[in-house]
């Protein structure tokens, strides 16, 4: 492998590592503030208990999620120096305000943590719902220069050079609001099946029910609600992306050949070699429909474009089949949620807890493979039709070294974090009352 | 005109994180430096001292990097090429020291591990300012070599050599006795009775280490005739701002004696000002020196658009954010102090 491969690696470890990291550090100060609003309201000791069990979280989260945060700052630059060079004044703009909403965030999370009996009780809450809005502000200005690199706009190439820059209109792209809406969604619907899977594998250990109980409640809501909407987000980016970048459509869909009234493939097998698809599940026009709302529109496929220009089919495939599957699951279990609302028989019934318990993982698996789908699908551009990663990567040999070493420190803080997790499980399950 | 603005939080930034990180830093340095008694005493002030704050005071560098990415992408783009290694060590040092800050305070359960989380925290507070103070001294030393011709230079000659050599150690490691300086002075204000005579002793002998770093690094500079040096001690707007911090010393220690806090941290924080003054008003905009000669910062900036932008990116954010980090830092007692404080936690 090159050093671009190495680098290319190192960037996808780390941003997939930050992205866990950041969605928790985003989404689970929402639930502590729904459980902190329950205790002053009832006054209910199980609501203080949750709350400081998954204040701790957050805290452990944040600081995770921050520290990986401050070394893609500078990865951003160390990988990719000839990318910042011409890209990082054209997307300035997100990066400084998301650095503003990082440092409201720390500020209120000061005023949170350290907060207990020491301000006053309102107060104190509405610095625990600020965390939570600065950190969704966070994520989105994040999402914001990635949909730039998606669908550049706000500037105009002279002779290798960006110039005539727009810091607003390259801030306000096409791809952002599509962009930001699923994984700021993907963000919650992840967040709430994990923890609240976390919390329904406690009730089936039978420790301490009532209260892991409350929590699964609060969780899963904010993950069911999210993952219903989400179809209905994803619908909107697949119909964004036919237009803005058909070769990424091509590949989701392992689309070799341009048809009209196009079939969507579910599953499959792909040869990239011969450029066909073996043991897929093919339901008629639905592709077209699905990308254009027309069952005879013509889809791209991606014969028709470049060779050079041509992302890794399998990759993209695999990965968005992956994403839509378990979004489907999700939203399945999402209306199961709602349905035992009304059916309070079914949480009697083990097999229901299973269900969440089994699902925990799940949407981080599809959000790596979401985030797999917009960034590999994009290659070999890093800023779409304008620059090749091939271009942008630093000119320092050896990036295998660094690759290994962020792997190396980065596995063993996740080994860390689930056991620090764990341990405060414990800790809860045998606290008194 | 916006670009002035601009400048300014670049510097703000800097000096604020060469501060507020600084005595971050400082405090797990002053922890590896202690006895086996103090270390826990240590341990326990700065959580109360810096726990609310820590977390922001490092938000300062991410700042001061995007800053420098959007405004000057020429220059930030040499220093993210040439201190490729050296940054790299940065980030794994604040990786481990964050982690360990929170693990230590945040794991459920107190145990064996804390011995862990606590030599992680010590041993990163003091590599990292080191890092940091190398990575400076590479920028002024002279030693950068650009090129883009890779077979003509080996890897070592442009990725290596020019962090790593005496003079850059010299910088790391006068940045880290600021750090342990401006840590253990800080903290005099924030205890009583025998745990700030312990502060009180530090902070004397951190200044001792600190004025010989200082010296040793001149010195060393010179002798070998780096030119940054040289331009620095015959720069007399440099000269005259770190004899007026050295001087300040002496208002410094009066104001400790008289358990004056506040006006504590204001000496620590202008001496710091001045330092950072001498060292940027010495070669600005000139800041990186390389062994081909300078580079200006203000040369290649953003376009006019960009920085305006930025300019009100940047007013906007500081007007929401100083105002949130100083309440912050009223609310937990860190600006000024009640007489009746007695430094126990509920």
């Amino acid at each position: 492998m090159e050093n671009l491969d190495y680098a290319r690696l190192q960037m996808a470890f780390t941003l997939g590592f930050h992205i866990i990291f950041a969605c928790i550090g985003m989404v689970m100060p929402f639930f502590m503030v729904v459980s902190h609003k329950k205790w002053l309201n009832t006054r209910k000791p199980v609501y203080l208990k949750l709350t400081k069990a998954w204040q701790k979280g957050v805290a452990i989260f944040f600081v995770t999620g921050a520290v990986s945060g401050t070394a893609l700052s500078f990865e951003l630059g160390m990988l990719w120096p000839e990318f910042m060079k011409h890209a990082g004044p054209v997307i300035g703009m997100p990066f400084s305000l998301e650095g503003a909403a990082f440092f409201v965030e720390a500020i209120a999370l000061g005023f949170y943590l350290y907060g207990w009996n020491k301000l006053p009780e309102t107060f104190h809450w509405i610095t625990g719902i600020i965390i939570g809005i600065s950190g969704v502000a966070s994520g989105i200005l994040v999402v914001s220069a990635n949909a730039w690199m998606n669908s550049p706009t706000g500037f105009d190439v002279i002779d290798g050079n960006f110039v005539n820059i727009d810091p607003v209109a390259a801030f306000l792209n096409d791809a952002w609001f599509t962009q930001a809406l699923h994984m700021t969604l993907a963000a919650f619907a992840a967040t709430g099946f994990a923890v609240a899977g976390i919390h329904a594998f406690q009730i089936l250990r039978n420790k301490k029910p009532e209260l892991h109980k409350e929590a699964f409640k609060i969780a899963i809501f904010f993950g069911a609600v999210a993952a219903l909407l989400q179809p209905l987000s994803g619908d909107l980016s697949a119909k964004d992306i036919a237009e803005r970048q058909p070769v990424k459509l091509a590949a989701m869909e392992a689309h070799y050949e341009t048809k009209k009234g196009a079939p969507l493939y579910i599953g499959g097998i792909v040869d990239e070699e011969n450029k066909e698809v073996t043991h897929k599940i093919e339901i008629p026009k639905a592709l077209s429909f699905l990308a254009f709302g027309d069952f005879d529109a013509e889809v791209k496929g991606l014969n028709d474009f470049p060779e050079k220009d041509l992302p890794p089919v399998a990759i993209v495939h695999y990965a968005f089949q992956t994403m839509v599957g378990i979004g489907t699951l999700m939203m399945i279990a999402a209306l199961i949620f709602f349905i035992s609302l009304k059916k309070k028989s079914w949480l009697n019934n083990r097999k229901y807890w299973w269900l969440f318990a089994i699902l925990s993982p799940l949407g981080f698996v599809a959000v790596e493979a979401g985030w797999v789908v917009t960034e590999v699908g994009r290659q070999p551009w890093i800023v779409y039709n304008i620059m090749r990663t091939s271009e942008a990567v630093t000119p320092m040999p050896g990036m295998k070294y660094s690759f290994f070493l962020y792997v190396a420190v980065y596995i063993i803080l996740a080994v860390t974090v689930t056991w620090l997790m764990k341990r405060q499980i414990k800790v809860l399950n045998n606290s008194i009352g | 005109m916006m670009l002035y603005v601009v400048l300014f939080f670049t510097f703000f930034s800097l000096f604020l994180y060469v501060l507020l990180g600084g005595a971050d830093f400082g405090a797990g340095i002053v922890e590896l430096f202690s006895s086996r008694n103090d270390r826990q005493l240590n341990r326990d002030t700065i959580y109360k001292v810096m726990g609310p704050v820590w977390e922001a005071n490092h938000i300062w560098l991410i700042i001061l990097i995007v800053i420098l990415w959007i405004a000057f992408p020429v220059y930030f783009n040499i220093i993210i090429i040439y201190l490729h290694i050296p940054l790299t060590l940065v980030l794994l040092g604040i990786t481990i020291r964050g982690v360990a800050f929170i693990f230590r305070h945040y794991d459920a359960v107190v145990g064996a591990s804390q011995v862990w989380y606590n030599r992680m925290f010590r041993f990163s507070s003091l590599i990292t300012p080191i890092f940091l103070g190398m990575c400076f001294g590479t920028l002024v030393s002279g030693k950068i070599v650009i090129t883009e011709d890779y077979s003509e230079t080996s890897f070592a000659e442009i990725f290596m050599f020019p962090w790593l050599n005496v003079f850059t150690i010299l910088t790391g490691l006068f940045y880290a006795s600021l750090c342990a300086f401006l840590a253990s002075t800080l903290l005099i204000g924030e205890t009583t009775g025998e745990i700030r005579k312990l502060y009180s002793k530090k902070s004397a002998i951190f200044t001792i280490v600190l004025v010989i770093m200082g010296g040793l690094l001149l010195a060393y500079g010179l002798w070998n005739k780096v030119v940054f040096v040289q331009d620095f001690l015959s720069n007399a707007y440099s000269l005259s701002a770190v004899s007026l911090s050295a001087l300040i010393l002496i208002p410094l220690w009066k104001a400790i004696k008289e358990q004056h806090s506040l006006l504590t941290r204001f000496y620590a924080g202008f001496q710091v000002l001045l330092v950072i003054f001498a060292a940027v008003n010495t070669h600005f905009p000139n800041l990186i020196i390389t062994s081909t000669g300078d580079i200006n910062m203000m040369d290649e900036t953003a376009p006019d658009s960009v920085i305006r932008v930025l300019g009100i990116s940047l007013i906007i954010g500081g007007g929401i954010i100083l105002p949130g980090l100083f309440h912050l830092m009223k609310s937990f007692n860190m600006i000024s102090i009640p007489k009746n404080f007695t430094g126990e936690d509920d």
